[in-house]
């Protein structure tokens, strides 16, 4: 296939799953409450839509088979089928079929056809149900709409169809061939005859211009409706004229005053051969055709009404990712050049040019936020995907469970949100599998028979907090424990706060369930929901409580490529702290100006233990003469940070330091400052936690060295 | 840089198979010379003061601003466990690519001196020493003769396998926990 062909069927294949999320959508919301007609056109247009589009790459099976799901969208649109739950179930798989046929051919895998064809059968079982006698697959029966046209009812009909293709009509990616074959998707071709008196002979000759001209008799159980949208997507261009053969004879005189000059003939001959003359045998006029190109003038058999008009203009812009991240770069070398030229202007001492300087970096800041934000999308795209979940899943285990959801507008990375999808789903899936009680136990319990699950995001000091929270039977703190217990995970006698006992259950290979359904209880999940999750570098929280349910608390950072930072020095290495976990910052007291790494200060009253940095770092350089610490909060603790100078603070983006250093613990990134030197950027929570296991480890240790240098002397 | 000419040039399947000649770069490594095939080095630098990243092995000397891009600068000599490299007025940093997970990255490496490029043929390259050598044995691609001494051929993707040093990174924590094994590696 060319490289053409290769990029339209790309864009086949991601509007086709476009459609088919909105009728999804659609489908999951009828079965709450009544339908309405605009949704049932809107399910209709996307089946039909796919089944042209496909036609055009001569995508056979797809056609065959979304056309027989059109014919019962078809029905449900006039009214002759009924939505029931059962219909809307069959659609869903049906939807998931064509899903799976696309993704296949996407993947340039074999179409798994042979899964279709007992959803084709229950399709024409139903169609069946309701207007006996037409079983044939191939050409559903459809019904008239109500519009004042006079459409062929319920059997076979004749037209002739007066294909009169633009001369763009090949440049623009169609084929008159797959026309034909549309056609025969719908009944029958009984005679073709192409007219192709604008051929221009010798070197006229433009091999992507069309030329052709077709004049056909088809027949089928059609309306005229079905037919006109089969020409939908060339009705541009092209003259297209279509009506019952009936009628043919006295449409062919018009005809033959539109047709181009030295085609009339050719026409002529054209209809004979199909076995039609024109009524009153006109001579061949030249051009002057006396009533405007336009066909919707000449057509007979109005459009149906069901034909939509066109969606109202997108307001969105598909943008390549490739394209903003190289934007997004250079925001971000930007931002530094900004920042070299304001130290340089300080430095030079020149208030108007420092004064213009500021300025830039204003104007940078908004173009940096603005541009940032177009990365982030709404996490709505993911939670979008959960009802559908819920609904098939809590069917499978015959619960009733109902899925609210708030904050999906939250933006986060679109990175993130690629990576959030399965976490969450396994999380969401336990909350139905284990969390939720069936029927007669919530009934029990004195809870109503319909469990919830609630899906929430917000942002908070930073980050972006997602919360899957049910009213089930929250998590058993004794059984979690014992399970622990029973492999060694922790030992019987160690003395665990409930968030310790819940997080057990992210151990690998850890499950309390009794059984093991074909979802969960086989102890892979959540070990790699955690994994995932601290990839993001996020993390998890549980509060449950029995009888009332869980909530599962996810915490990530809004980690944008550029952060705030609070600039110090230890020696002559230097460090950005994220200001959003700078407190405050204070002048370290004499008399606490100790090297030995671990002492304590008293803040007004708090204990805020201190983090000497150059002796953590092992950076060696003597301690200035003042030093500072800077007060840095991680989750609901602080904790002080001993440092030589406070620069102050700092826009910069992040560099990443690359996967050599994907175990480095305490450093997130690093910036390159105004100077050119490299600076790193600290991890408050994961420099505490490190020196946290440090300290313990050292005085493990040194009771180890005392008990050896007590002994060995 | 006269050993450039000698590029194979393909005339056509009436040549006999030629030599195969690939280009290397001699570079000096505490009193010994190794090459490295030409085909991945991106740079040479003169030295520049680096920023030290802390809690990470000594053969990591630090990281530097490469017109933009953060890169991690290694002392070979640390990696093959011999003495740190001294930085002296003739001290460079050869900038090499090397391909991770089907992404180029960046590494630095820091080097005594830098000599010139080599053209050798594949026939006076010998398989490197199981023993012997003062390097690991699979970080040698082989031995070339070069006028009247050895040239030691290095294996780029193993010596600066990211996997591998990685691995050597997220173990120094807990070398840190333990003095005595902390002198070693400085």
């Amino acid at each position: 296939m060319t490289l053409d062909m290769e990029l339209a069927l790309q864009t086949f294949f991601e509007e086709s799953n476009d459609l088919l999320g909105e009728m999804e959508q659609i489908l999951l919301e009828v079965e709450a409450e009544t339908t309405t007609p605009e949704q049932l056109n809107a399910l209709f247009r996307a089946m039909h839509t796919i089944k042209g589009s496909a036609g055009l790459f001569a995508l056979d099976d797809v056609v065959r088979f979304t056309h027989q799901v059109e014919n019962a969208l078809d029905r449900l649109r006039d009214g002759s089928l009924r939505l029931d739950e059962d219909l809307a179930g069959l659609l869903l798989r049906c939807h998931d079929h064509v899903k799976s046929l696309l993704d296949a051919l996407a993947a340039k895998d074999t179409l798994p056809i042979a899964a279709g064809l007992p959803l084709l059968a229950e399709l024409s079982a139903r169609l069946d149900a309701v207007a006996p006698g037409h079983g044939d697959g191939a050409a559903g029966p459809t019904v008239a709409s109500d519009a004042a046209a006079p459409a062929s009812g319920q059997t076979a009909s004749s037209w002739l169809l007066s294909l009169r293709f633009g001369p763009d009509l090949l440049r623009n990616g169609m084929d008159p061939a797959s026309f034909i074959r549309y056609l025969h998707t719908m009944g029958r071709v009984v005679a073709i005859a192409p007219v192709t008196a604008t051929l221009p002979a010798g070197a006229d000759f433009n091999p992507e211009t069309n030329y052709l001209r077709l004049e056909l008799v088809f027949e089928g159980t059609v309306d005229a409706g079905a037919l006109w949208d089969a020409f939908e997507f060339v009705r541009e261009d092209s003259r297209i004229h279509i009506c019952p053969l009936a009628e043919a004879p006295a449409q062919l005189a018009g005809l033959l005053a539109e047709a181009e000059p030295g085609e009339a003939e050719a026409l002529l001959a054209a209809w004979l051969r199909l076995g039609l003359s024109p009524q009153a045998a006109h001579a061949p006029e030249p051009a002057a055709a006396p009533v405007t190109a336009v066909h919707d003038a000449v057509k007979t058999a109005a459009p149906p009404e069901a034909r939509q008009p066109r969606p109202p203009e997108s307001k969105f812009i598909k943008v390549e990712a490739g394209k903003l991240d190289k934007l997004i770069n250079l925001i971000g070398e930007l931002v530094i050049a900004g920042a070299a030229a304001n130290l340089m202007a300080r430095r030079a001492d020149q208030t108007p040019l420092v004064e213009a300087t500021l300025t830039i970096s204003n104007l940078i800041e908004q173009i940096r936020a603005g541009t940032l934000s177009m990365r982030m999308i709404q996490i709505g795209e993911i939670f979008n995907r959960f009802p559908r979940v819920v609904r098939d899943v809590s069917h499978e285990l015959g619960k009733d469970i109902q899925l609210t959801i708030s904050g999906a507008d939250t933006e986060l990375d679109k990175s993130m949100v690629d990576k959030l999808g399965d976490p969450l789903m396994h999380i969401v899936r336990n909350a139905i599998d284990h969390g939720i009680e069936d029927s007669a136990q919530r009934r029990a319990a004195g809870k109503p028979d319909e469990g919830t699950i609630w899906l929430n995001a917000y942002h908070e000091s930073g980050s972006v907090v997602i919360e899957v929270a049910d009213d089930g039977a929250g998590l058993r703190r004794e059984r979690i424990l014992a399970k622990a217990i029973e492999r060694n995970l922790v030992a019987a006698d160690a003395a665990l706060s409930d968030q310790d006992i819940f997080k057990l259950i992210f151990e690998p290979g850890f499950s309390t369930a009794e059984h093991v359904t074909n979802l969960s209880g086989r102890g892979v999940g959540m070990d790699v929901v955690r994994k995932s999750i601290e990839q993001l570098r996020g993390s998890v929280e549980i509060d449950s409580e029995p009888q009332l349910g869980s909530t599962f608390r996810i915490r990530l950072p809004l980690t944008l490529a550029i952060i705030d930072g609070f600039l110090v020095q230890n020696g002559d290495a230097t460090f950005v702290v994220p200001l959003e976990a700078v407190i405050e910052c204070i002048e370290l007291p004499p008399a606490q100006r100790q090297d030995n790494g671990h002492d304590c200060l008293n803040l007004r009253g708090e204990i805020l233990p201190l983090l000497h940095l150059s002796t953590f770092f092992e950076l060696g350089a003597a301690p200035g003469k003042r030093q500072n610490v800077v007060v840095v909060r991680f989750g609901d603790s602080k904790a002080g940070l001993v440092v030589d100078e406070l620069l102050g603070e700092y826009q910069t983006v992040i560099k990443p330091l690359g996967s050599l250093f994907r175990h480095l613990k305490a450093i997130s990134g690093s910036t390159i400052l105004g100077t050119g030197e490299v600076a790193l950027i600290l991890d408050i929570p994961s420099l505490i936690h490190y020196a946290t296991r440090k300290e313990s480890e050292r005085y493990s240790l040194e009771s180890e060295w005392g008990k050896r240098s007590r002994s060995g002397g | 840089m006269g050993a450039l000419n000698l590029r194979k040039r393909d005339h056509g399947p009436a040549v006999e198979a030629a030599p195969e000649i690939g280009q290397y770069l001699t570079f000096q490594l505490g009193g010994e010379t190794f090459a490295i095939g030409i085909l991945v080095i991106k740079e040479i630098l003169e030295y520049v003061p680096l920023t030290v990243v802390p809690l990470l092995p000594g053969f990591v000397r630090g990281v530097m601003n490469l017109r933009g891009a953060v890169v991690p600068v290694l002392d070979l000599s640390l990696r093959f466990a011999r003495d740190k490299t001294v930085v002296a007025h003739r001290t460079c940093i050869v900038i090499i690519e090397v391909s991770y997970n089907e992404q180029p990255h960046y590494l630095g490496v820091l080097v005594d001196t830098v000599h010139e490029v080599l053209a050798i043929p594949d026939s006076e390259i010998e398989p490197p020493p199981q023993f012997g050598s003062k390097v690991r044995a699979d970080f040698l691609d082989g031995m070339a003769k070069v006028e009247d001494h050895f040239v030691m051929l290095l294996n780029v993707d193993k010596v600066l396998s990211e996997d591998e040093m990685a691995l050597l990174t997220d173990m120094k924590p807990d070398a840190a926990a333990a003095p005595e094994m902390q002198l070693e590696t400085e």
